[in-house]
């Protein structure tokens, strides 16, 4: 034996060099204290990349600070970020904005994802490959989707123009989805219905699928018509799985970015420029670091509470 | 009320043939219990009735009138299920009265009310009608579900063993009930279960099913006593029948074609036999407090009989056999008449 020892053989020659209370000391750890070892990376973690910039940004928002300035000296400037912030008109129409845009893609997706989920809940010839495929949308990268939108949206060659030009008979380059100021929130609506339909679709499917059939069958003895089992059976047991989608999709496009920046980067003009568009320009165009970090507080505890008081409707809902 | 015809009813499903050119009357008033194991075809026959599924071939008329390709509604038939087919997200009364608020039978709501708290009554669940069907007990719910087959007075009620599902004190009382609520109302029921004590205290007469065939019909009595083969001998009888061979009892008149003598376990008389003469030898006792169950060894075989408490004897004593009213049964299983 030399210092040529490898490590694990030494881990053993330590074991068995140490004394017995030391042995007994190591496995004596309480249950308690070896499962708080086996978190504890997890909470540094947490604490490192959630909650300590979080508070950083708090901070942050009280202060005339900006990023490419980092040496400047720091000043306090109380709540004047976010007095100037929720007096601004173009804050306003960037929330305005992104309500248009929330709103109508919850309300599209969650129709034709209910549509569509009843579609494929019945079984017909070949139903699981039709499921496959029309997953296929949501299991693209969203900068894919926007990119090649774009090309889709194009007024001389793209497909899109070309489609509705075909069926309506107007010429495909007399409109332009992206560039005109009516049409540009309603491309993007567009193209997140269709990537993220589906995705409703399959929440709303398992909630079908999680209705046995006999509650059908008893109603269909009880001589419920077709129109009541539907208002009486199926829409009130599905109820939580769709309040579950819309949730998800409400928090998602609340804080929409990637694919509205590769669409319309917010325009034409201001016209589809959502709250995280305009964080970004603030934050990163602009360099207003105090003022950004005090808009994505609003943003923050406006989600949250949003968030807070749906999950609360749905947990009255799911009890019943 | 009304009596439901079945003829020649067939129905497959791919390639297993649940049900096989079955013929059946339900009288009016009568309480008839179809009773087999898993896979009979019980409740595919039920659910021919219901309109659930439309025979392959044959005929289902109820009351006189073929509804053999009418749904479920057209049928005036209710339907219990194994399962709670409660409406999870309603209230009790609200299950109760969703069969009347069907507008196929526009129900006042004062009549509504009335009858929901009639069968509330008739099924002990009065104080909980306001409670959400999620939050009722396994008995509650399937009274619930009973009640919701009650509260239309319907021609004819379907139950597909309801008390599965509930523990044995509950099963026992809500057997009672069951009796009473169909002498109450005269109702005509067609009843599924495989569990033989509901079949013979139930039952005005009992159908026994086997891999999709109706073998025998009757009361419970007759099925009991004159079963037509050794299959429906061993449905009824707990414990069940002993089937031996006829050479068991070498010195026991019997019909030629006997291959096969049943012996139910209480037509058995049996004593300690210390002097020859003994036909097997006691090999253990169950004490179930009341009665004991003797199991005889007679060579391989195990002959189950019943004895008082008090009988005196034990395990090892060597025994003679004396058998009562014994049923032969000839190779195939046939019954042959003796």
């Amino acid at each position: 034996m030399t210092e040529l020892t490898p490590v694990s053989s030494l881990a053993d020659r330590v074991a068995a060099a140490s004394p017995d209370w030391a042995l007994r000391r190591a496995g004596g750890f309480s249950d308690r204290s070896i499962a708080w070892l086996f978190i504890a990376p997890t909470i540094v973690l947490l604490l490192a990349i959630n909650i300590f910039p979080l508070i950083w940004t708090i901070r942050l928002s009280f202060t005339n600070y900006r990023g490419n300035r980092p040496n400047a000296p720091l000043k306090s400037v109380g709540l004047d970020h976010y007095q100037s912030i929720l007096s601004d008109p173009d804050i306003w129409a960037a929330m305005q904005a992104t309500a248009h845009f929330v709103l109508w893609t919850i309300a599209l997706q969650t129709l034709l994802g209910f549509a569509l989920a009843w579609l494929i809940d019945r079984k017909f010839r070949g139903h699981a490959l039709w499921t496959t495929i029309i997953l296929i949308p949501m299991m693209l990268s969203p900068a894919v989707v926007g990119n090649f939108w774009r090309f889709l949206y194009q007024p001389q060659i793209g497909l899109f123009n070309y489609l509705v030009s075909f069926i309506s008979g107007v010429p495909p380059s007399s409109f332009e989805m992206i560039g005109s100021v009516k049409l540009a929130p309603w491309s993007i609506i567009l193209v997140d219905t269709w990537m993220w339909t589906p995705y409703v679709a399959l929440i709303i499917l398992a909630g079908l699928r999680s209705i046995p059939d006999y509650i059908y069958e008893a109603a269909e003895v009880d001589r419920a018509s077709s129109w009541r089992q539907f208002w009486s059976i199926t829409l009130p047991m599905v109820l939580p799985f769709i309040m579950l989608a819309v949730l998800f999709r409400g928090i998602e496009n609340f804080k929409m970015f990637d694919m509205v920046n590769l669409l319309t980067s917010g325009g034409p003009g201001s016209t589809t420029e959502v709250a995280s568009i305009t964080l970004k320009r603030e934050a990163f165009e602009k360099w207003r670091t105090g003022y950004s970090s005090a808009f994505a507080i609003i943003l923050f505890v406006t989600v949250f509470g949003l968030a807070n008081i749906y999950v609360k409707a749905l947990n009255r809902v799911r009890q019943r | 009320m009304a009596d439901i015809r079945l003829d020649f009813v067939c129905k497959s499903f791919g390639k297993t043939e649940a049900v096989h050119e079955l013929s059946l009357n339900v009288d009016n008033g009568e309480f008839l219990v179809l009773l087999g194991p898993t896979g009979a075809g019980k409740t595919t026959t039920l659910r021919l009735v219901a309109g659930l599924e439309r025979p392959d071939k044959g005929r289902v008329a109820i009351a006189g009138r073929d509804v053999t390709s009418a749904p479920p509604a057209m049928r005036d038939v209710t339907f219990v299920f194994q399962q709670y087919s409660l409406y999870p997200h309603l209230s009790v009364f609200d299950n109760l009265a969703f069969p009347l608020r069907s507008p196929v039978r526009r129900t006042p709501p004062a009549e509504i009310e009335r009858k929901v708290r009639e069968v509330a009554r008739l099924l002990h669940i009065e104080d909980k009608l306001q409670n959400r069907a999620t939050q009722l007990s396994g008995g509650q719910m399937q009274r619930v579900a009973i009640g919701r087959a009650l509260v239309r007075s319907p021609a004819i009620y379907l139950m597909d063993e309801p008390l599965s599902s509930l523990d044995a004190k509950l099963r026992g009382e809500m057997r009672i009930e069951l009796q009473r609520i169909q002498r109450e109302l005269g109702a005509t029921i067609l009843y599924v279960t495989h569990d033989q004590t509901e079949a013979m205290t139930l039952a005005t007469r009992i159908g026994v099913m086997d891999r999709g065939r109706l073998v025998q019909v009757g009361t419970p009595r007759e099925i009991y006593e004159n079963p037509v083969d050794a299959y429906v001998a061993t449905r009824l009888g707990s414990p069940g029948i002993n089937l031996v061979p006829r050479s068991v009892f070498p010195t026991m008149p019997a019909p030629p074609a006997a291959a096969t003598v049943g012996v139910r376990t209480e037509h058995v008389r049996i004593r300690k036999a210390n002097d020859g003469g003994a036909l097997g030898t006691v090999s253990w006792i169950e004490h179930l407090g009341d009665q004991d169950h003797l199991h005889v060894a007679i060579g391989e075989r195990d002959f189950v009989t019943l004895s008082d408490a008090d009988a005196g004897l034990g395990v090892g004593d060597p025994v003679a056999i004396e058998v009562m009213r014994p049923l032969f049964f000839d190779a195939a299983g046939r019954r042959v008449p003796g």
